[in-house]
């Protein structure tokens, strides 16, 4: 309040004081650091040549397709016609009238929320688990690792060779125990169908989420979960307000990337089932491949892979964003 | 900050569109020529049932080499891989310079129809290849001649001839003899007919058999010019005899789970009475078959059927080739009456061309089948179609998901037929 008096009732004839406010030294031409124009210009020069790779990398590889990309996905181009004809936005208006990218959308819906759920539960479990084991952690970071590092078109392969009706070990096993009535075409029941390759993946991704939260629990404050334990928090208790706070940053990162691979599956699904049977696995990448490449629809094709790309984009920024705001909040390993 | 991470992140994620934008090349855009050109040539070949079989034709090709002067390298494609990469790898520029693939437009006429073939209609008249008219006519778009018709083909019934002695059964000769059968073997817990359709282009053989039987050739030709429409009772009633097939038992729990392989592996074994499968298969049979094997035409209501035929895979030359010359040398190698001996004795496989079969030795079923295929090129017998190489694209894809669906329960047989005939008129 004093201050506020002083301000706002200066002396009108008051000599230049202290609580006046110091102006700031006028600008000169020369710059404040003293670094001479001459080496300016040559940093300048240089931070150029050492971005120029990266950014022609970045035009080459990515400007340029993406803007092909958005010029095919306005015509349209049967891989032939060197000067398609221009449609505007025809390939998107078909596409949303199409009950197959529906289908297709429907079952990526299935895929990002079972395929991005399950190996977070799973590889979270995992990770708790092996938290406070000494030894033969390496062993258990290497096997439950290991199906991450594996081509997926041999574990689609292999995976194909379990869910064989006739001489897979799935059925087989279901027989050894008594529950073979349980036994059916996976790959080929549309009813399995699309959970049997989706069990396929979460596999093989629960492998990365275990280990990156492995990596994270590490550096989670063992004094807190401690006293939390003192205080009578039980496991889920301790789980849920001790160690997942600490360790979200890192938790929601392995969540963006599951969840656009959500979005953009593909290779599993047509290594196993080519989103057979008869679309019961068909997913919006493998529509857009038989499209563009097995219909000769490339530009539908195209447009299909545009739309995927714009339904993704939304998830990654927020979750990036959510990420980004509790790393500033102090908040994580 | 917030514009630097959401630019990443539209970045990021965009990258995900490169895989298709990555392979938009103009096909058909590079024009063979004989700058650079090598004498060693890529020739790709579907991966045959027989592994000898890729022995014998590489030893064969050595003699090409020997005689040329030509480096042949011989690679071998499973079929279904084939199917999803020849026509990415054409378009890249990747691809073999010369290469077997299935006759007809929804095959070597795809390829042909994207400019991705070298035109044989020149050399044709400069070698002088002798090829049946009619084969010739399924390799020949917009009157220009792209390949050399693959092998002469049939579709039917392989059975068990021991087991069906077995069990009392005679081989059917009409329909309803067919469905008595499947239901005695059902009976004795034997599989009747190893249909399978994991794949899916199995779905269009089954639909060719059972409506090339039902139609005729006549009936065919009337369909596949458009005369007669996709979704009429006689196609309808053709895939409802599948539907009810696999409701009756009579195919194996959910074909659309059971490859290809897998299906030949159940009659080799002698879980399954019957097989429907191609004269593809027949030397390995011969070679691997621990019974008497018996070869017939899927039947008609009422009659005994006809076969379904068709043509396999043979030579095309890649449009963006740069060994042209040693491609066509290869192709003429391939293309010869030496060389139609020589498949039909050690591949039991049959060229559509004049085959000179004195003093080879063959089987019994190879014996028939030369029969019979010889009847295509004489009109002396009705013969049925094989669709799906007459067909487009997207009249296939809309056969192959329609039997998957029929087979899994996801569809019906009129919603099939619907579907077809929307297909067709495309």
């Amino acid at each position: 309040m004093n201050r506020t008096v002083v301000e706002t009732s200066p002396a009108p004839t008051a000599a230049p004081s202290s609580s006046t406010p110091v102006k700031p030294p006028r600008r000169s031409g020369r710059p404040r650091s003293g670094t001479p124009s001459v080496t300016r210009k040559a940093q300048t020069r240089l931070g150029l040549i050492l971005v120029a790779p990266l950014m022609a990398m970045v035009v080459v590889f990515l400007i340029f397709p993406l803007g092909n990309a958005l010029y095919y996905a306005f015509v349209d181009f049967n891989g032939i016609n060197p000067r398609p004809p221009f449609v505007g936005l025809d390939n998107f208006v078909e596409l949303f009238k199409d009950p197959s990218v529906w289908a297709a959308l429907k079952n990526n819906v299935i895929w990002i929320v079972l395929g991005t759920v399950s190996p977070l539960v799973i590889g979270l479990g995992l990770a708790l688990l092996v938290w406070g084991v000494r030894r033969g952690s390496i062993f258990y970071r290497v096997a439950f690792f290991f199906p991450y590092i594996l081509p997926q078109v041999a574990v689609g392969v292999v995976w194909g060779w379990i869910y064989d009706p006739t001489r897979g070990w799935l059925n087989r096993g279901l027989e050894l125990v008594g529950l073979g009535s349980l036994g059916t075409g996976w790959l080929g029941n549309p009813d399995t169908a699309l959970y049997a390759v989706l069990g396929t993946a979460v596999w093989a991704t629960s492998g990365f989420v275990f280990v990156i939260l492995l990596s994270a629990l590490r550096n989670v404050d063992t004094e807190l979960v401690d006293a939390s334990l003192l205080d009578g928090a039980g496991p889920l208790s301790r789980l849920w307000y001790v160690v997942l706070p600490q360790i979200m940053p890192v938790f929601l990162m392995v969540t963006t990337i599951t969840l656009v691979g959500g979005f953009s599956v593909f290779d599993i699904v047509f290594i196993m089932t080519g989103g057979g049977p008869a679309g019961a696995t068909e997913v919006l990448g493998t529509y857009a491949y038989g499209n563009a490449f097995q219909l000769n629809r490339i530009s539908y094709g195209t447009a299909l892979a545009l739309v995927i790309t714009v339904l993704a984009i939304p998830f990654a920024v927020w979750l990036n964003r959510l990420q980004r705001r509790l790393s500033l909040q102090g908040m994580g390993a | 900050m917030k514009l630097r991470s959401t630019l990443q992140a539209a970045l990021a994620a965009a990258t995900s569109v490169l895989v298709v934008a990555g392979c938009t090349g103009t096909g058909g855009a590079a024009s063979p020529g004989t700058a650079g050109e090598s004498k060693t040539l890529r020739y790709l070949v579907e991966q045959p049932e027989d592994a000898e079989a890729l022995k014998k034709l590489e030893t064969r090709l050595a003699d090409f080499e020997k005689s040329s002067g030509i480096d042949v390298k011989l690679e071998a494609m499973p079929y279904d891989n084939m199917r999803t990469v020849l026509q990415t790898q054409l378009r890249s520029g990747d691809g073999p310079d010369v290469f077997n693939w299935g006759s007809g437009p929804g095959f070597g006429g795809a390829l042909a129809k994207a400019g991705l073939l070298y035109d044989l209609t020149g050399a044709y008249e400069q070698h002088g290849w002798k090829v049946y008219p009619f084969a010739k006519d399924r390799v020949t778009v917009d009157g220009k001649t792209y390949g050399i018709p693959g092998e002469m083909e049939t579709v039917g019934l392989f059975y068990n001839k021991d087991l069906f002695a077995k069990n009392g059964i005679q081989a059917p000769r009409t329909l309803p003899e067919l469905t008595a059968a499947a239901a005695a073997l059902k009976a004795k817990k034997i599989v009747p007919i190893a249909a399978s359709d994991k794949e899916g282009w199995q779905g269009g053989h089954l639909l060719s058999m059972a409506l090339s039987s039902a139609v005729g050739s006549e009936g065919m030709d009337a369909l596949l010019k458009g005369e007669k429409s996709w979704n009429s009772p006689e196609v309808v009633s053709a895939l409802k005899l599948w539907e009810d097939y696999g409701k009756a038992g009579y195919l194996p729990d959910f074909p659309t789970s059971l490859s290809y392989d897998n299906a030949t592996a159940l009659f080799y074994s002698g879980k399954a009475a019957m097989l429907p499968n191609g004269s593809w298969l027949i030397r390995e049979l011969d070679a691997n078959a621990k019974f008497q094997v018996g070869y017939i035409p899927f039947p008609a209501q009422n009659g005994p059927g006809i076969f379904t035929a068709g043509l396999g895979s043979g030579p095309y030359v890649s449009v963006g080739t740069k060994n042209q010359d040693a491609a066509l040398k290869l192709v003429d190698f391939l293309a010869s009456p030496e060389h139609a001996r020589w498949l039909v004795q050690n591949l039991g496989v049959i060229p559509p061309q004049p085959v000179d079969v004195s003093g080879l030795k063959l089987s019994p079923l190879m014996t028939q089948t030369l029969q019979d295929t010889s009847k295509l090129a004489s009109d002396k017998s009705d013969l049925g179609y094989n669709i799906d190489v007459l067909t487009t694209d997207v009249f296939n894809k809309a056969m192959w998901d329609g039997v998957q669906g029929l087979l899994s329960g996801q569809r019906s047989a009129e919603q099939v037929a619907e579907s077809l005939d929307a297909a067709f008129k495309k």
